[in-house]
């Protein structure tokens, strides 16, 4: 039934870092042997078998019929997940994370700013990451729109993103709109106090209703003029209030950056008034003080496992944060907020083992299958599910384990980081150089 | 009535409590400085290891600890530190790391580590029993000090200082003037870049160099004193300085380009100091140059690498490199609230070639031998402080827990500012 199973993972698939040559991958392949994490119904299954086709995991099983003659992935004693999201990185942008020029910039997108020759992504798939969110920064109230991403390395930044993720925006609360972290002399922008970041948003969003109101009534005034009627004047058109009426009609995902308790009540407490939904709380390191209130309001929560103490807002964190949020029924993700840290995110999500007690699966669902369900992408990847993208990590050894590193990082099918090959191909380039020749 | 209050005297009268005797019993033991115990006991008696073996007896009056199925482990060493000298990053008030000024070698770490910053119980309950409380900034920070991680005073934190004299090869870089944000940059090329960066570092060097020569010479001075002389004016800077230029105090030099590195090396060499790398993010392109010059290497492993051709694992395959080399290295935090993951740095690097003996050895047993600490520190063998801890299983791995530290002998509480909060809020109406 299996043909050509190869000892080693190399297999024909492009894999070297800016490979000028790109090899078109095989259509369909399995990956056979391991010990698949799914993160799915299925749960843990030993020596399991994964069938690609066409980008997809076509089946996910113990007992998987693979047609002869397709070529074969050996994870014998290996371990594969799905492939890792990041909920929170500044990752593969160019030119700067942060419109700090006004405290309200909804229209801006990062979109527009990928930089996908960023090193980063592919030190970062070395780390089994497949996607990520990519956010705006935290320099404003309400920040840019962000962009969800695929760690397609070596395609064009429009090929980056992530097409079928909704749209989302970042908010910012607590110190950093503050600019108390900002020690720029002569600089004083409004707000510096958090009673003024609820007023910007707050207005914000009074703003955006009104100007969702102008336009309804604009569209109700050309229903009535009818084909012969005289055209009403349409209303200014503002791209920042359209992103913020767009949140009010629930089409953008609300991200916001928040540490407080008492600043997370305030955001949800606003959110209810205005009829939309916070989709996540990001840091929210004091998430564990009012769980009970995030999970009631239906917000996620995307953390980090441990860190603390770098301002005061981040004081009272605790590394059993994301285990109590989670014993409250939030939706918990763990996240990076760092090129660095984007590496070992398998390693952060073994923390919340330690600190709380949660099952190894449900850690590991905290850097893979919630992050999808917050992104609102989890149809596609997250878990080892038939159907999904053929996103997927294969480690040496469990994710959790001490001597773990990643063999092979795919993203629909195609080997984007194979260590084999990334070895193999070490020192050549500096011989090149020595001898004179081209890449 | 007369009877209990002269008993409740004596008690009290006693003095400070002495640690009672303490058997650890039946875990496995890693010694670091010898093969694992796979069963065995660790007695603690007067605040040292009293005994460690497969077959040693619990002595009569010891507290029994039974520690089947656990690890018993050195208490883990943390090389580079800010621990005790920050406590919230971003706030100015309670970060005492780096002094104004380009040169400070009279300034002491230890006169100001905070004993009751809230770091230090939450690297202890992860096991790190001693670190070195480092100031930073400017061409000579300042003094450095090794720290027990428990006590009340300074005096009962310190362990040893000054440990070492802590410079940062010069980058040759302006220092960012934040007033300058929004001018137009220069036009330069990079090559006018590089010469100036060159000239400029080896202005710093010269500087360097006069103010060794001058506290050769204030040391000298001081000598003199000692048979008659008149003593010299009184000069902190330069008395403190005067033992680092005789090669007596080391030099922790921060450096982690591979041409700063060569450089520290070579002024080292020059000048006859007691050289120790810190950061070497690439020694591992001048490993062979450590080795051959005896240069030990304070290594953080979770770091990003300096190129974009580098290896994707260049810093975490950084120890594994060193180690085949044969250069001294301890895996350090370089941090202070993140103190407590050490044992994750070196789990990072023997996931990428660094064996793992190797790997606990550059937490426990290097640093010591580092710091000239060994024969009290590091590992677990009769005579050395009762410095240990006890986990659930492998330290390296995430999954563990620490469920007993104990420093001097005496067993610590693994309550900390994380533990209440988690108590208060895990079930908060």
């Amino acid at each position: 039934m299996t043909t050509r199973v190869r000892t080693g993972l190399a297999l024909a698939l492009l894999a070297v870092p800016a490979a000028r040559a790109q090899e078109t991958p095989p259509k369909a392949f399995a990956i056979m042997g391991g010990t698949l994490l799914t993160m799915g119904p299925q749960g843990t299954i030993e020596k399991g078998t994964i069938l690609v086709r066409d980008g997809k995991i076509a089946a996910v099983g113990k007992q998987v019929d693979v047609p002869s003659g397709l070529p074969v992935i050996n994870a014998t004693g290996l371990y594969v997940t799905p492939g890792l999201i990041d909920a929170h990185s500044h990752t593969a942008i160019e030119g700067g994370v942060n419109e700090c020029t006004d405290v309200v910039t909804a229209e801006v997108r990062i979109a527009d700013v990928i930089d996908n020759r960023d090193i980063d992504i592919y030190r970062q798939l070395a780390g089994g990451v497949t996607a990520l969110n990519v956010l705006h920064g935290s320099c404003n109230a309400i920040g840019g729109q962000n962009a969800v991403i695929k760690l397609r390395w070596g395609k064009a930044p429009e090929e980056l993103i992530f097409k079928e993720a909704p749209r989302g925006i970042k908010f910012a609360l607590g110190e950093n709109p503050k600019r108390s972290n900002f020690n720029v002399p002569g600089q004083r922008r409004y707000p510096g106090t958090r009673m003024g970041v609820e007023v910007v948003i707050r207005q914000a969003f009074e703003e955006a209703r009104a100007y969702k109101r102008e336009w309804q009534e604009y569209e109700k005034k050309l229903k009535a003029a009818g084909p012969k009627g005289e055209k009403p004047v349409p209303p200014r058109r503002d791209l920042r209030l359209e992103t913020i009426r767009d949140i009010l009609d629930g089409k953008i995902y609300v991200h916001a950056h928040c540490y407080r308790s008492d600043e997370i009540l305030m955001l949800l407490r606003l959110a209810d008034e205005f009829g939309f939904k916070v989709r996540t709380l990001q840091h929210v390191l004091e998430g564990y003080k009012v769980a009970d209130e995030i999970a009631k309001h239906g917000a996620g929560a995307s953390t980090f496992s441990d860190w603390w103490a770098y301002k005061i807002e981040a004081y009272d964190a605790i590394p059993y944060n994301a285990a109590i949020m989670a014993s409250k029924g939030v939706l918990v993700s763990l996240n990076s907020d760092s090129s660095e840290l984007a590496r070992r995110l398998y390693w952060e999500a073994a923390k919340v083992v330690k600190y709380g007690g949660v099952s190894e699966t449900e850690a590991l669902k905290m850097v893979t299958l919630n992050p999808a369900r917050q992104l609102g992408i989890d149809r596609w990847v997250g878990s080892l599910e038939a159907g999904k993208d053929a996103d997927i990590a294969i480690f040496s050894a469990h994710p959790f384990d001490p001597e773990t590193h990643v063999e092979m990082t795919l993203v629909e099918g195609q080997a984007y980081f194979d260590r084999s090959k990334d070895l193999a191909a070490r020192g050549q380039g500096e011989k090149k150089a020595a001898s004179g020749g081209q890449r | 009535m007369r009877r209990p209050a002269l008993a409740l005297l004596l008690l009290f009268a006693a003095g400070p409590a002495l640690a009672a005797d303490v058997a650890l019993t039946g875990g496995r033991i890693v010694t670091v400085s010898g093969a694992v115990i796979p069963k065995g006991t660790v007695v603690i008696s007067g605040g040292k290891i009293a005994a460690v073996g497969a077959d040693v007896a619990v002595p009569p009056g010891a507290t029994s600890v039974d520690v089947t199925g656990q690890t018993v482990y050195p208490g883990m060493i943390d090389g580079l530190t800010t621990l005790g000298l920050t406590e919230i990053g971003s706030v100015a008030g309670s970060v005492d790391v780096s002094e104004v000024g380009d040169v400070n070698p009279h300034i002491q770490a230890w006169v100001a580590v905070h004993p009751h910053s809230e770091l230090i119980p939450v690297a202890r309950a992860n096991g790190i029993t001693a670190a070195l409380a480092a100031p930073g900034g400017g061409l000579i920070s300042g003094q450095s000090a090794l720290i027990r991680l428990a006590g009340s005073t300074p005096e009962a934190l310190k362990v040893k200082t000054p440990l070492a004299m802590h410079m940062n090869y010069p980058s040759g870089r302006a220092p960012f003037d934040i007033t300058r944000l929004f001018d137009e940059p220069e036009l330069k090329t990079f090559e006018e870049r590089q010469r100036e960066r060159k000239k400029n570092q080896e202005k710093d060097l010269n500087r360097l160099r006069n103010l060794l020569e001058e506290a050769k010479a204030y040391g000298a001075a001081l000598d003199a004193a000692k048979s008659g002389a008149p003593l010299p004016r009184p000069d902190l800077p330069m008395e403190a300085l005067a033992p680092v230029a005789r090669g007596a105090v080391p030099v922790i030099m921060r450096a982690d380009n591979e041409d700063d590195i060569r450089g520290a090396v070579k002024f080292a060499e020059e000048r006859k100091l007691k050289l120790i790398i810190a950061g070497g993010l690439e020694a591992w392109r001048c490993a062979d140059l450590l080795k051959q010059k005896g240069v030990p290497v304070l290594v953080n492993v979770d770091r990003l690498p300096r190129k974009e051709s580098d290896a994707y694992d260049a810093a975490y395959a950084n120890p594994a490199a060193l180690q085949k080399a044969g250069v001294a290295f301890a895996i350090v935090s370089d941090d202070a609230s993140q103190s407590r993951n050490l044992p994750y740095e070196a789990a990072m690097a023997r996931a990428f070639g660094l064996p793992a003996d190797a790997a606990l050895r550059a937490i426990t047993l290097s640093p010591a031998e580092i710091f000239g600490v060994a024969d009290r520190m590091g590992s677990l063998e009769p005579g050395k402080d009762a410095n240990l801890f006890v986990a659930s299983g492998d330290i390296m791995d995430h999954r563990s827990q620490v469920t007993h530290v104990f420093i001097d002998g005496v067993e610590q509480s693994l309550e900390t500012r994380h533990t209440r909060l988690y108590k208060q809020f895990k079930d908060r109406n």
